[in-house]
């Protein structure tokens, strides 16, 4: 009677997407989470009304790229903050998300809860790791659109010069801006992998989000000594700033291509590590 | 309650990845089985292949001895536009470039930098040099091809009524290939060195080894598509050197037409153009110089550069007060230490100058009569005296040959 | 005494009692066979083979640090066993876990929340993680299982304002948001005022008279004895004591206890029936266990009297759970172990 009835009901679960759509709405629903969205929408923010407010020409030369561009076309804020806020501002969010994935529900203890629904834990961890990516995609997203936002708020915009010396219109350079975020999420998906098989580890989410974020530095920092350039093509931030082939005319797939298969090798290895951790351990907490 | 086979996956992974990586480059290193060719086939082959049309990725490195310029510059900053360190920059390091090519008359070159890109273009009518970071273009106008070449048949013809002897003349692309070999057999030995695998395609190995053993050249090698007959890599090794010195090469090629509108630019609003003299202004420029020179009855502003020696080891010195006129400040009287080394003219940025200097301080050594900059496949001797000396030979022929 | 108590232990054989028509789809809920976890060094649990009868209320119970929890997460998949075997439902642990958990409730060590949702969407969070229940009943669940437990009223309160009490009926709604075939609750009453353990007692009782099958630990015998019907008792790691309460009291001996000021004279009547008196306290007050079998505590006093021995009281006390607890255990409540 009970082995009936179980199999009666796993075939009106089907694919259980209902725990993903839980899992964003639990991390939408978190005040620190908006907390990080709000930081990140500050960047491009701030980086406008500095640029406004100081507008002399003089401060040339320093800065990040595309900093000059942006007093002729407001659009331009959107790439400044995106360089800004990809060494430092976007790993540190994604390690706090990614490191808390399984860490935070251990300490909460609802990881036992949900394992006892049961989530199944390959499940939980596959619907994790999509809550992360989502965040990422989210963070990314809310840099480039507020960067948009207020570069047209305070300064002229207009059709927008690419690297290449093109020139291509608001509606075209808006499907790049998405190109590019679509590009940077890719990019952050080997390091919310890397989180997620940190945040197995422990049950102190914030040595996971700690060990994450330091990760994102200490690889850029191994990719920016020339000495270890047989390493830097295996370096997970290696094409982090690559997104520039995306506004050449025409697009260089090449990095996006790199950066793609570069994720998924990452995403492989600490994905199964994840797996091997999660699937075996005890869950005490 | 054995478990660990949970674990299986993560140690497989990486094995995999690994196992991909090692046999990804061993299919690169195969050789693939080609039906052989002579050397003269492989660059009548070579000749018939000006009209395709292709585009691809360019890798380019070199090792040359030099420091790292990356190093020298500060971080953040996108490669300078000041030519001195443009060309040291390419000499160091590496650099990718996006290809597109479209028979003889189109061309587009992107070399692609850290979000930032300078392009050249040329099609039918314009050529166009654009420099993303400083945002400035060049434009030429291009002479009339179809008028141009008329003119210069008329014109062979023409010579050829008063030289009969320039009959020979090499035209089809066989007798290209078999002038070329004339010209460059005694002093070079030209072989077909086996096959090799570039950008994913099979190719034929051209192997030019100089016989000069006084030049820094070891060998050059140049891979050609085995079936359209572009050339898609080429390297030079230097003289015991087990890393070559230049490597150049397509590490992506895709051998269809690129669309049209590839080829067309149109300077962004507010780009700084300059346009280029036409030909016709060139040489009325040029005239008028001259008048003026004559004019004046002043001597010639410099004298033309020497050839010394021929093949290979080939030194071509500049006469002095080259070095003043690029800006290179050597040997001004001021025997000690090295000084200013480069003026800081008027329009160029302080401090590009002084990261220039530094680098080429770096660079340059103190030989007996000048500073040497030695590389593994060329030297420079700029002399106290002013005058410069280049060639592909060790910095102490230079020494020599200036005392000559 | 603890080392005779565990001589008296029942092995595996245990009770078998009859508990209704659904013993037919398995005899057992719960059983184990050699159940071991070790951490390290340590044996946090040593060889504990349960039998859970189904449609019962078993009463889990032993101190502190018996291994209760750690058997529990064992029983549910949550932690790996060293060595033994887990049934549960008539599926195997943890291997048909997906298959058997759907119908198992559970409130292990506690409640645990996400503070910063309402009690309302904490336990949508907890519904939607398992696959197998429907998404168009959710809501209406999710509010029987509120209204079970008395929390309708702080529904829509964000959670970390409630306090231990309602964290723990919240904890209880969760194991009860889908129809189980048993429900498993690790100190069900912990942090519940006398009113709350009252319906936490009726709640359960409602259940297994739905036909639920309900494990409950607990560190409190008197919990225990007013719940269940059959009880294990745990000291060490070590399953002691399993069987229906009248088997595990009827295991327990009565004690006689003499008040008399010929302490020595009585000392020798009672060791001549093959007693073991011990002195308490007061010089003239003599305490003994039956351990003789068969004999009567009315037998003892005639003894006492045919020998001249003047009594001034005689008390024969039946077998208590508590002592047989405390006897098992060898400890006294609350006490880490």
């Amino acid at each position: 009677m009970p082995a009936e009835s179980t199999e009666i009901r796993i075939r009106a679960g089907g694919l259980g997407l209902t725990l993903v759509l839980s899992e964003i709405s639990v991390l939408f629903r978190r005040l620190r989470t908006w907390a990080m969205i709000g930081a990140l929408a500050l960047i491009p923010i701030l980086i406008a009304v500095v640029v406004r407010v100081s507008s002399d020409e003089s401060a040339s030369g320093r800065g990040p790229a595309f900093l000059n561009s942006i007093t002729q076309n407001g659009l331009f804020v959107s790439l400044t903050a995106l360089t800004v806020a990809i060494p430092l501002f976007l790993p540190l969010t994604i390690g706090v998300v990614a490191g808390d994935t399984i860490a935070g529900e251990a300490n909460l203890g609802t990881l036992r809860y949900l394992l006892v629904a049961p989530a199944g834990r390959i499940r939980l961890l596959l619907v994790k790791y999509a809550g992360a990516a989502l965040f990422c995609f989210v963070a990314t997203l809310t840099v480039v659109v507020t960067g948009a936002i207020i570069g047209a708020l305070l300064f002229p915009i207009g059709p927008v010069t690419l690297l290449s010396g093109d020139t291509v219109g608001i509606p075209g350079y808006f499907v790049r801006l998405l190109l590019l975020a679509l590009y940077v999420t890719v990019s952050l998906m080997g390091l919310s992998a890397i989180g997620l098989f940190i945040s197995t580890l422990t049950t102190i989410p914030v040595g996971a989000m700690a060990a994450t974020a330091a990760l994102a530095a200490v690889s850029q920092i191994l990719g920016a000594l020339p000495q270890l350039e047989w390493l830097h093509p295996w370096l997970f931030t290696n094409y982090w700033l690559g997104f520039g082939d995306l506004l050449r005319q025409p697009i260089v797939w090449n990095s996006f291509a790199d950066n793609a298969l570069l994720q998924f090798g990452y995403i492989a290895v600490f994905g199964t590590l994840a797996y091997g951790r999660f699937s075996t351990k005890d869950i005490l907490s | 309650m054995n478990k660990n086979w949970r674990w299986l996956p993560a140690g497989i992974v990486p094995v995999v990845i690994v196992t991909a990586a090692v046999s990804g480059s061993a299919v690169a290193e195969a050789q693939p089985q080609l039906p052989a060719r002579t050397a003269q086939e492989l660059l009548e082959f070579v000749a018939t292949s000006t009209d395709d049309a292709y585009s691809g990725t360019v890798e380019q490195s070199s090792n040359l001895g030099l420091p790292d310029l990356s190093l020298a510059s500060p971080p953040g900053r996108t490669p300078s536009s000041d030519p001195t360190s443009m060309v040291l920059e390419l000499l160091t390091g590496e650099h990718s470039a996006q290809v597109y090519v479209d028979g003889p008359d189109k061309a587009k070159v992107q070399v692609l930098d850290q979000l930032a890109q300078r392009s050249v273009v040329i099609n039918e009518t314009d050529a166009w040099y654009y420099d993303s970071s400083a945002n400035e273009a060049a434009h030429a106008v291009l002479p009339d091809k179809d008028a141009a070449k008329a003119a210069l048949e008329a014109k062979l013809q023409e010579k050829v009524a008063e030289h009969p002897e320039l009959q020979n003349i090499p035209r089809t692309p066989a007798e290209l290939a078999q002038a070329f070999l004339a010209t460059i057999d005694p002093s070079t030995e030209v072989t077909v060195d086996g096959t090799s695998r570039v950008a994913g395609r099979s190719a034929y190995e051209l192997l030019l080894t100089p016989e000069d053993a006084t030049t820094l050249i070891g060998s050059i090698a140049v891979s050609i598509d085995s079936e359209t007959g572009v050339p898609l890599s080429v390297s030079v090794q230097a003289r015991g050197q087990d890393e070559a010195a230049f490597e150049a090469g397509f590490s992506a090629v895709d051998f269809s037409t690129p669309d049209a509108d590839i080829f067309e630019f149109t300077p962004p609003e507010g780009a700084t153009v300059t346009e280029a003299p036409t030909a016709d202004e060139a040489k009325a420029h040029i005239d008028e110089a001259k008048a003026r020179v004559d004019g004046k009855d002043q001597p010639a502003p410099a004298e033309e550069p020497v050839v010394i020696g021929e093949g290979w080891s080939t030194i071509v010195e500049l006469p002095a007060g080259t070095a003043a006129q690029l800006g290179l400040n050597l040997g001004t009287g001021e025997a000690a230490g090295m000084g200013d080394i480069m003026e800081v003219k008027p329009g160029m940025d302080p401090e590009e100058v002084a990261g220039a200097q530094a680098m080429l301080e770096q660079a340059l050594t103190e030989v007996d009569g000048g500073h040497a900059l030695q590389t593994s496949l060329v030297s420079v001797l700029i002399t106290d005296d002013g005058r410069i000396l280049a060639g592909a030979v060790s910095a102490d022929q230079l020494v020599a040959a200036s005392r000559r | 005494m603890t080392a005779s108590a565990r001589a008296t232990r029942t092995p595996s054989a245990g009770p078998r009692v009859s508990a209704g028509p659904q013993v037919s789809a398995g005899e057992f809920a719960i059983e184990t066979r050699g159940l071991t976890k070790v951490f390290g060094r340590q044996k946090a649990v040593d060889g504990v083979d349960l039998a859970v009868p189904r449609g019962s209320v078993f009463g889990f119970l032993g101190p502190n640090g018996s291994g209760k929890t750690t058997t529990i997460r064992m029983l549910l998949g949550l932690a790996s066993a060293s060595s033994g075997d887990i049934r549960l439902l008539d599926g195997d642990m943890p291997n048909d876990a997906r298959a058997v958990l759907p119908q198992v409730g559970a409130l292990v060590e506690g409640p645990a929340i996400y503070p910063f949702l309402s009690g309302r969407a904490n336990l949508q969070r907890f519904d939607a993680a398992d696959r197998h229940t429907s998404p168009a009943t959710r809501d209406k669940r999710v509010d029987a299982a509120l209204e079970r437990v008395g929390l309708s009223h702080a529904a829509r309160k964000r959670a970390h304002a409630y306090s231990l009490g309602m964290k723990q009926r919240l904890g209880i709604a969760n194991a009860l948001l889908a129809p189980r075939d048993l429900l498993i609750l690790d100190e069900p009453t912990n942090g519940l005022d006398p009113q709350g353990t009252r319906e936490v007692r009726n709640l359960i009782r409602s259940l297994s008279d739905d036909g639920t099958t309900v494990f409950v630990s607990s560190h409190l015998l008197a919990e225990v004895e007013q719940m269940c019907t059959m009880i294990a008792i745990m000291s060490a790691g070590r399953l002691v004591a399993q069987g229906t309460l009248d088997e595990l009291r009827a295991e327990g001996t009565a004690h006689v206890r003499v008040t008399t000021p010929d302490h020595a004279d009585a000392h020798r009547v009672l060791t001549g029936l093959g007693l073991t008196p011990e002195r308490h306290g007061r010089d003239d007050v003599l305490t003994a266990e039956l351990s003789v079998p068969g004999l009567q505590p009315e037998t003892v006093n005639a003894a006492l009297v045919h020998a001249d021995v003047r009594v001034r009281g005689f008390e024969a006390s039946g077998a208590s759970l508590e002592d047989r607890f405390v006897a098992l255990t060898g400890e006294g409540f609350d006490v880490a172990g």
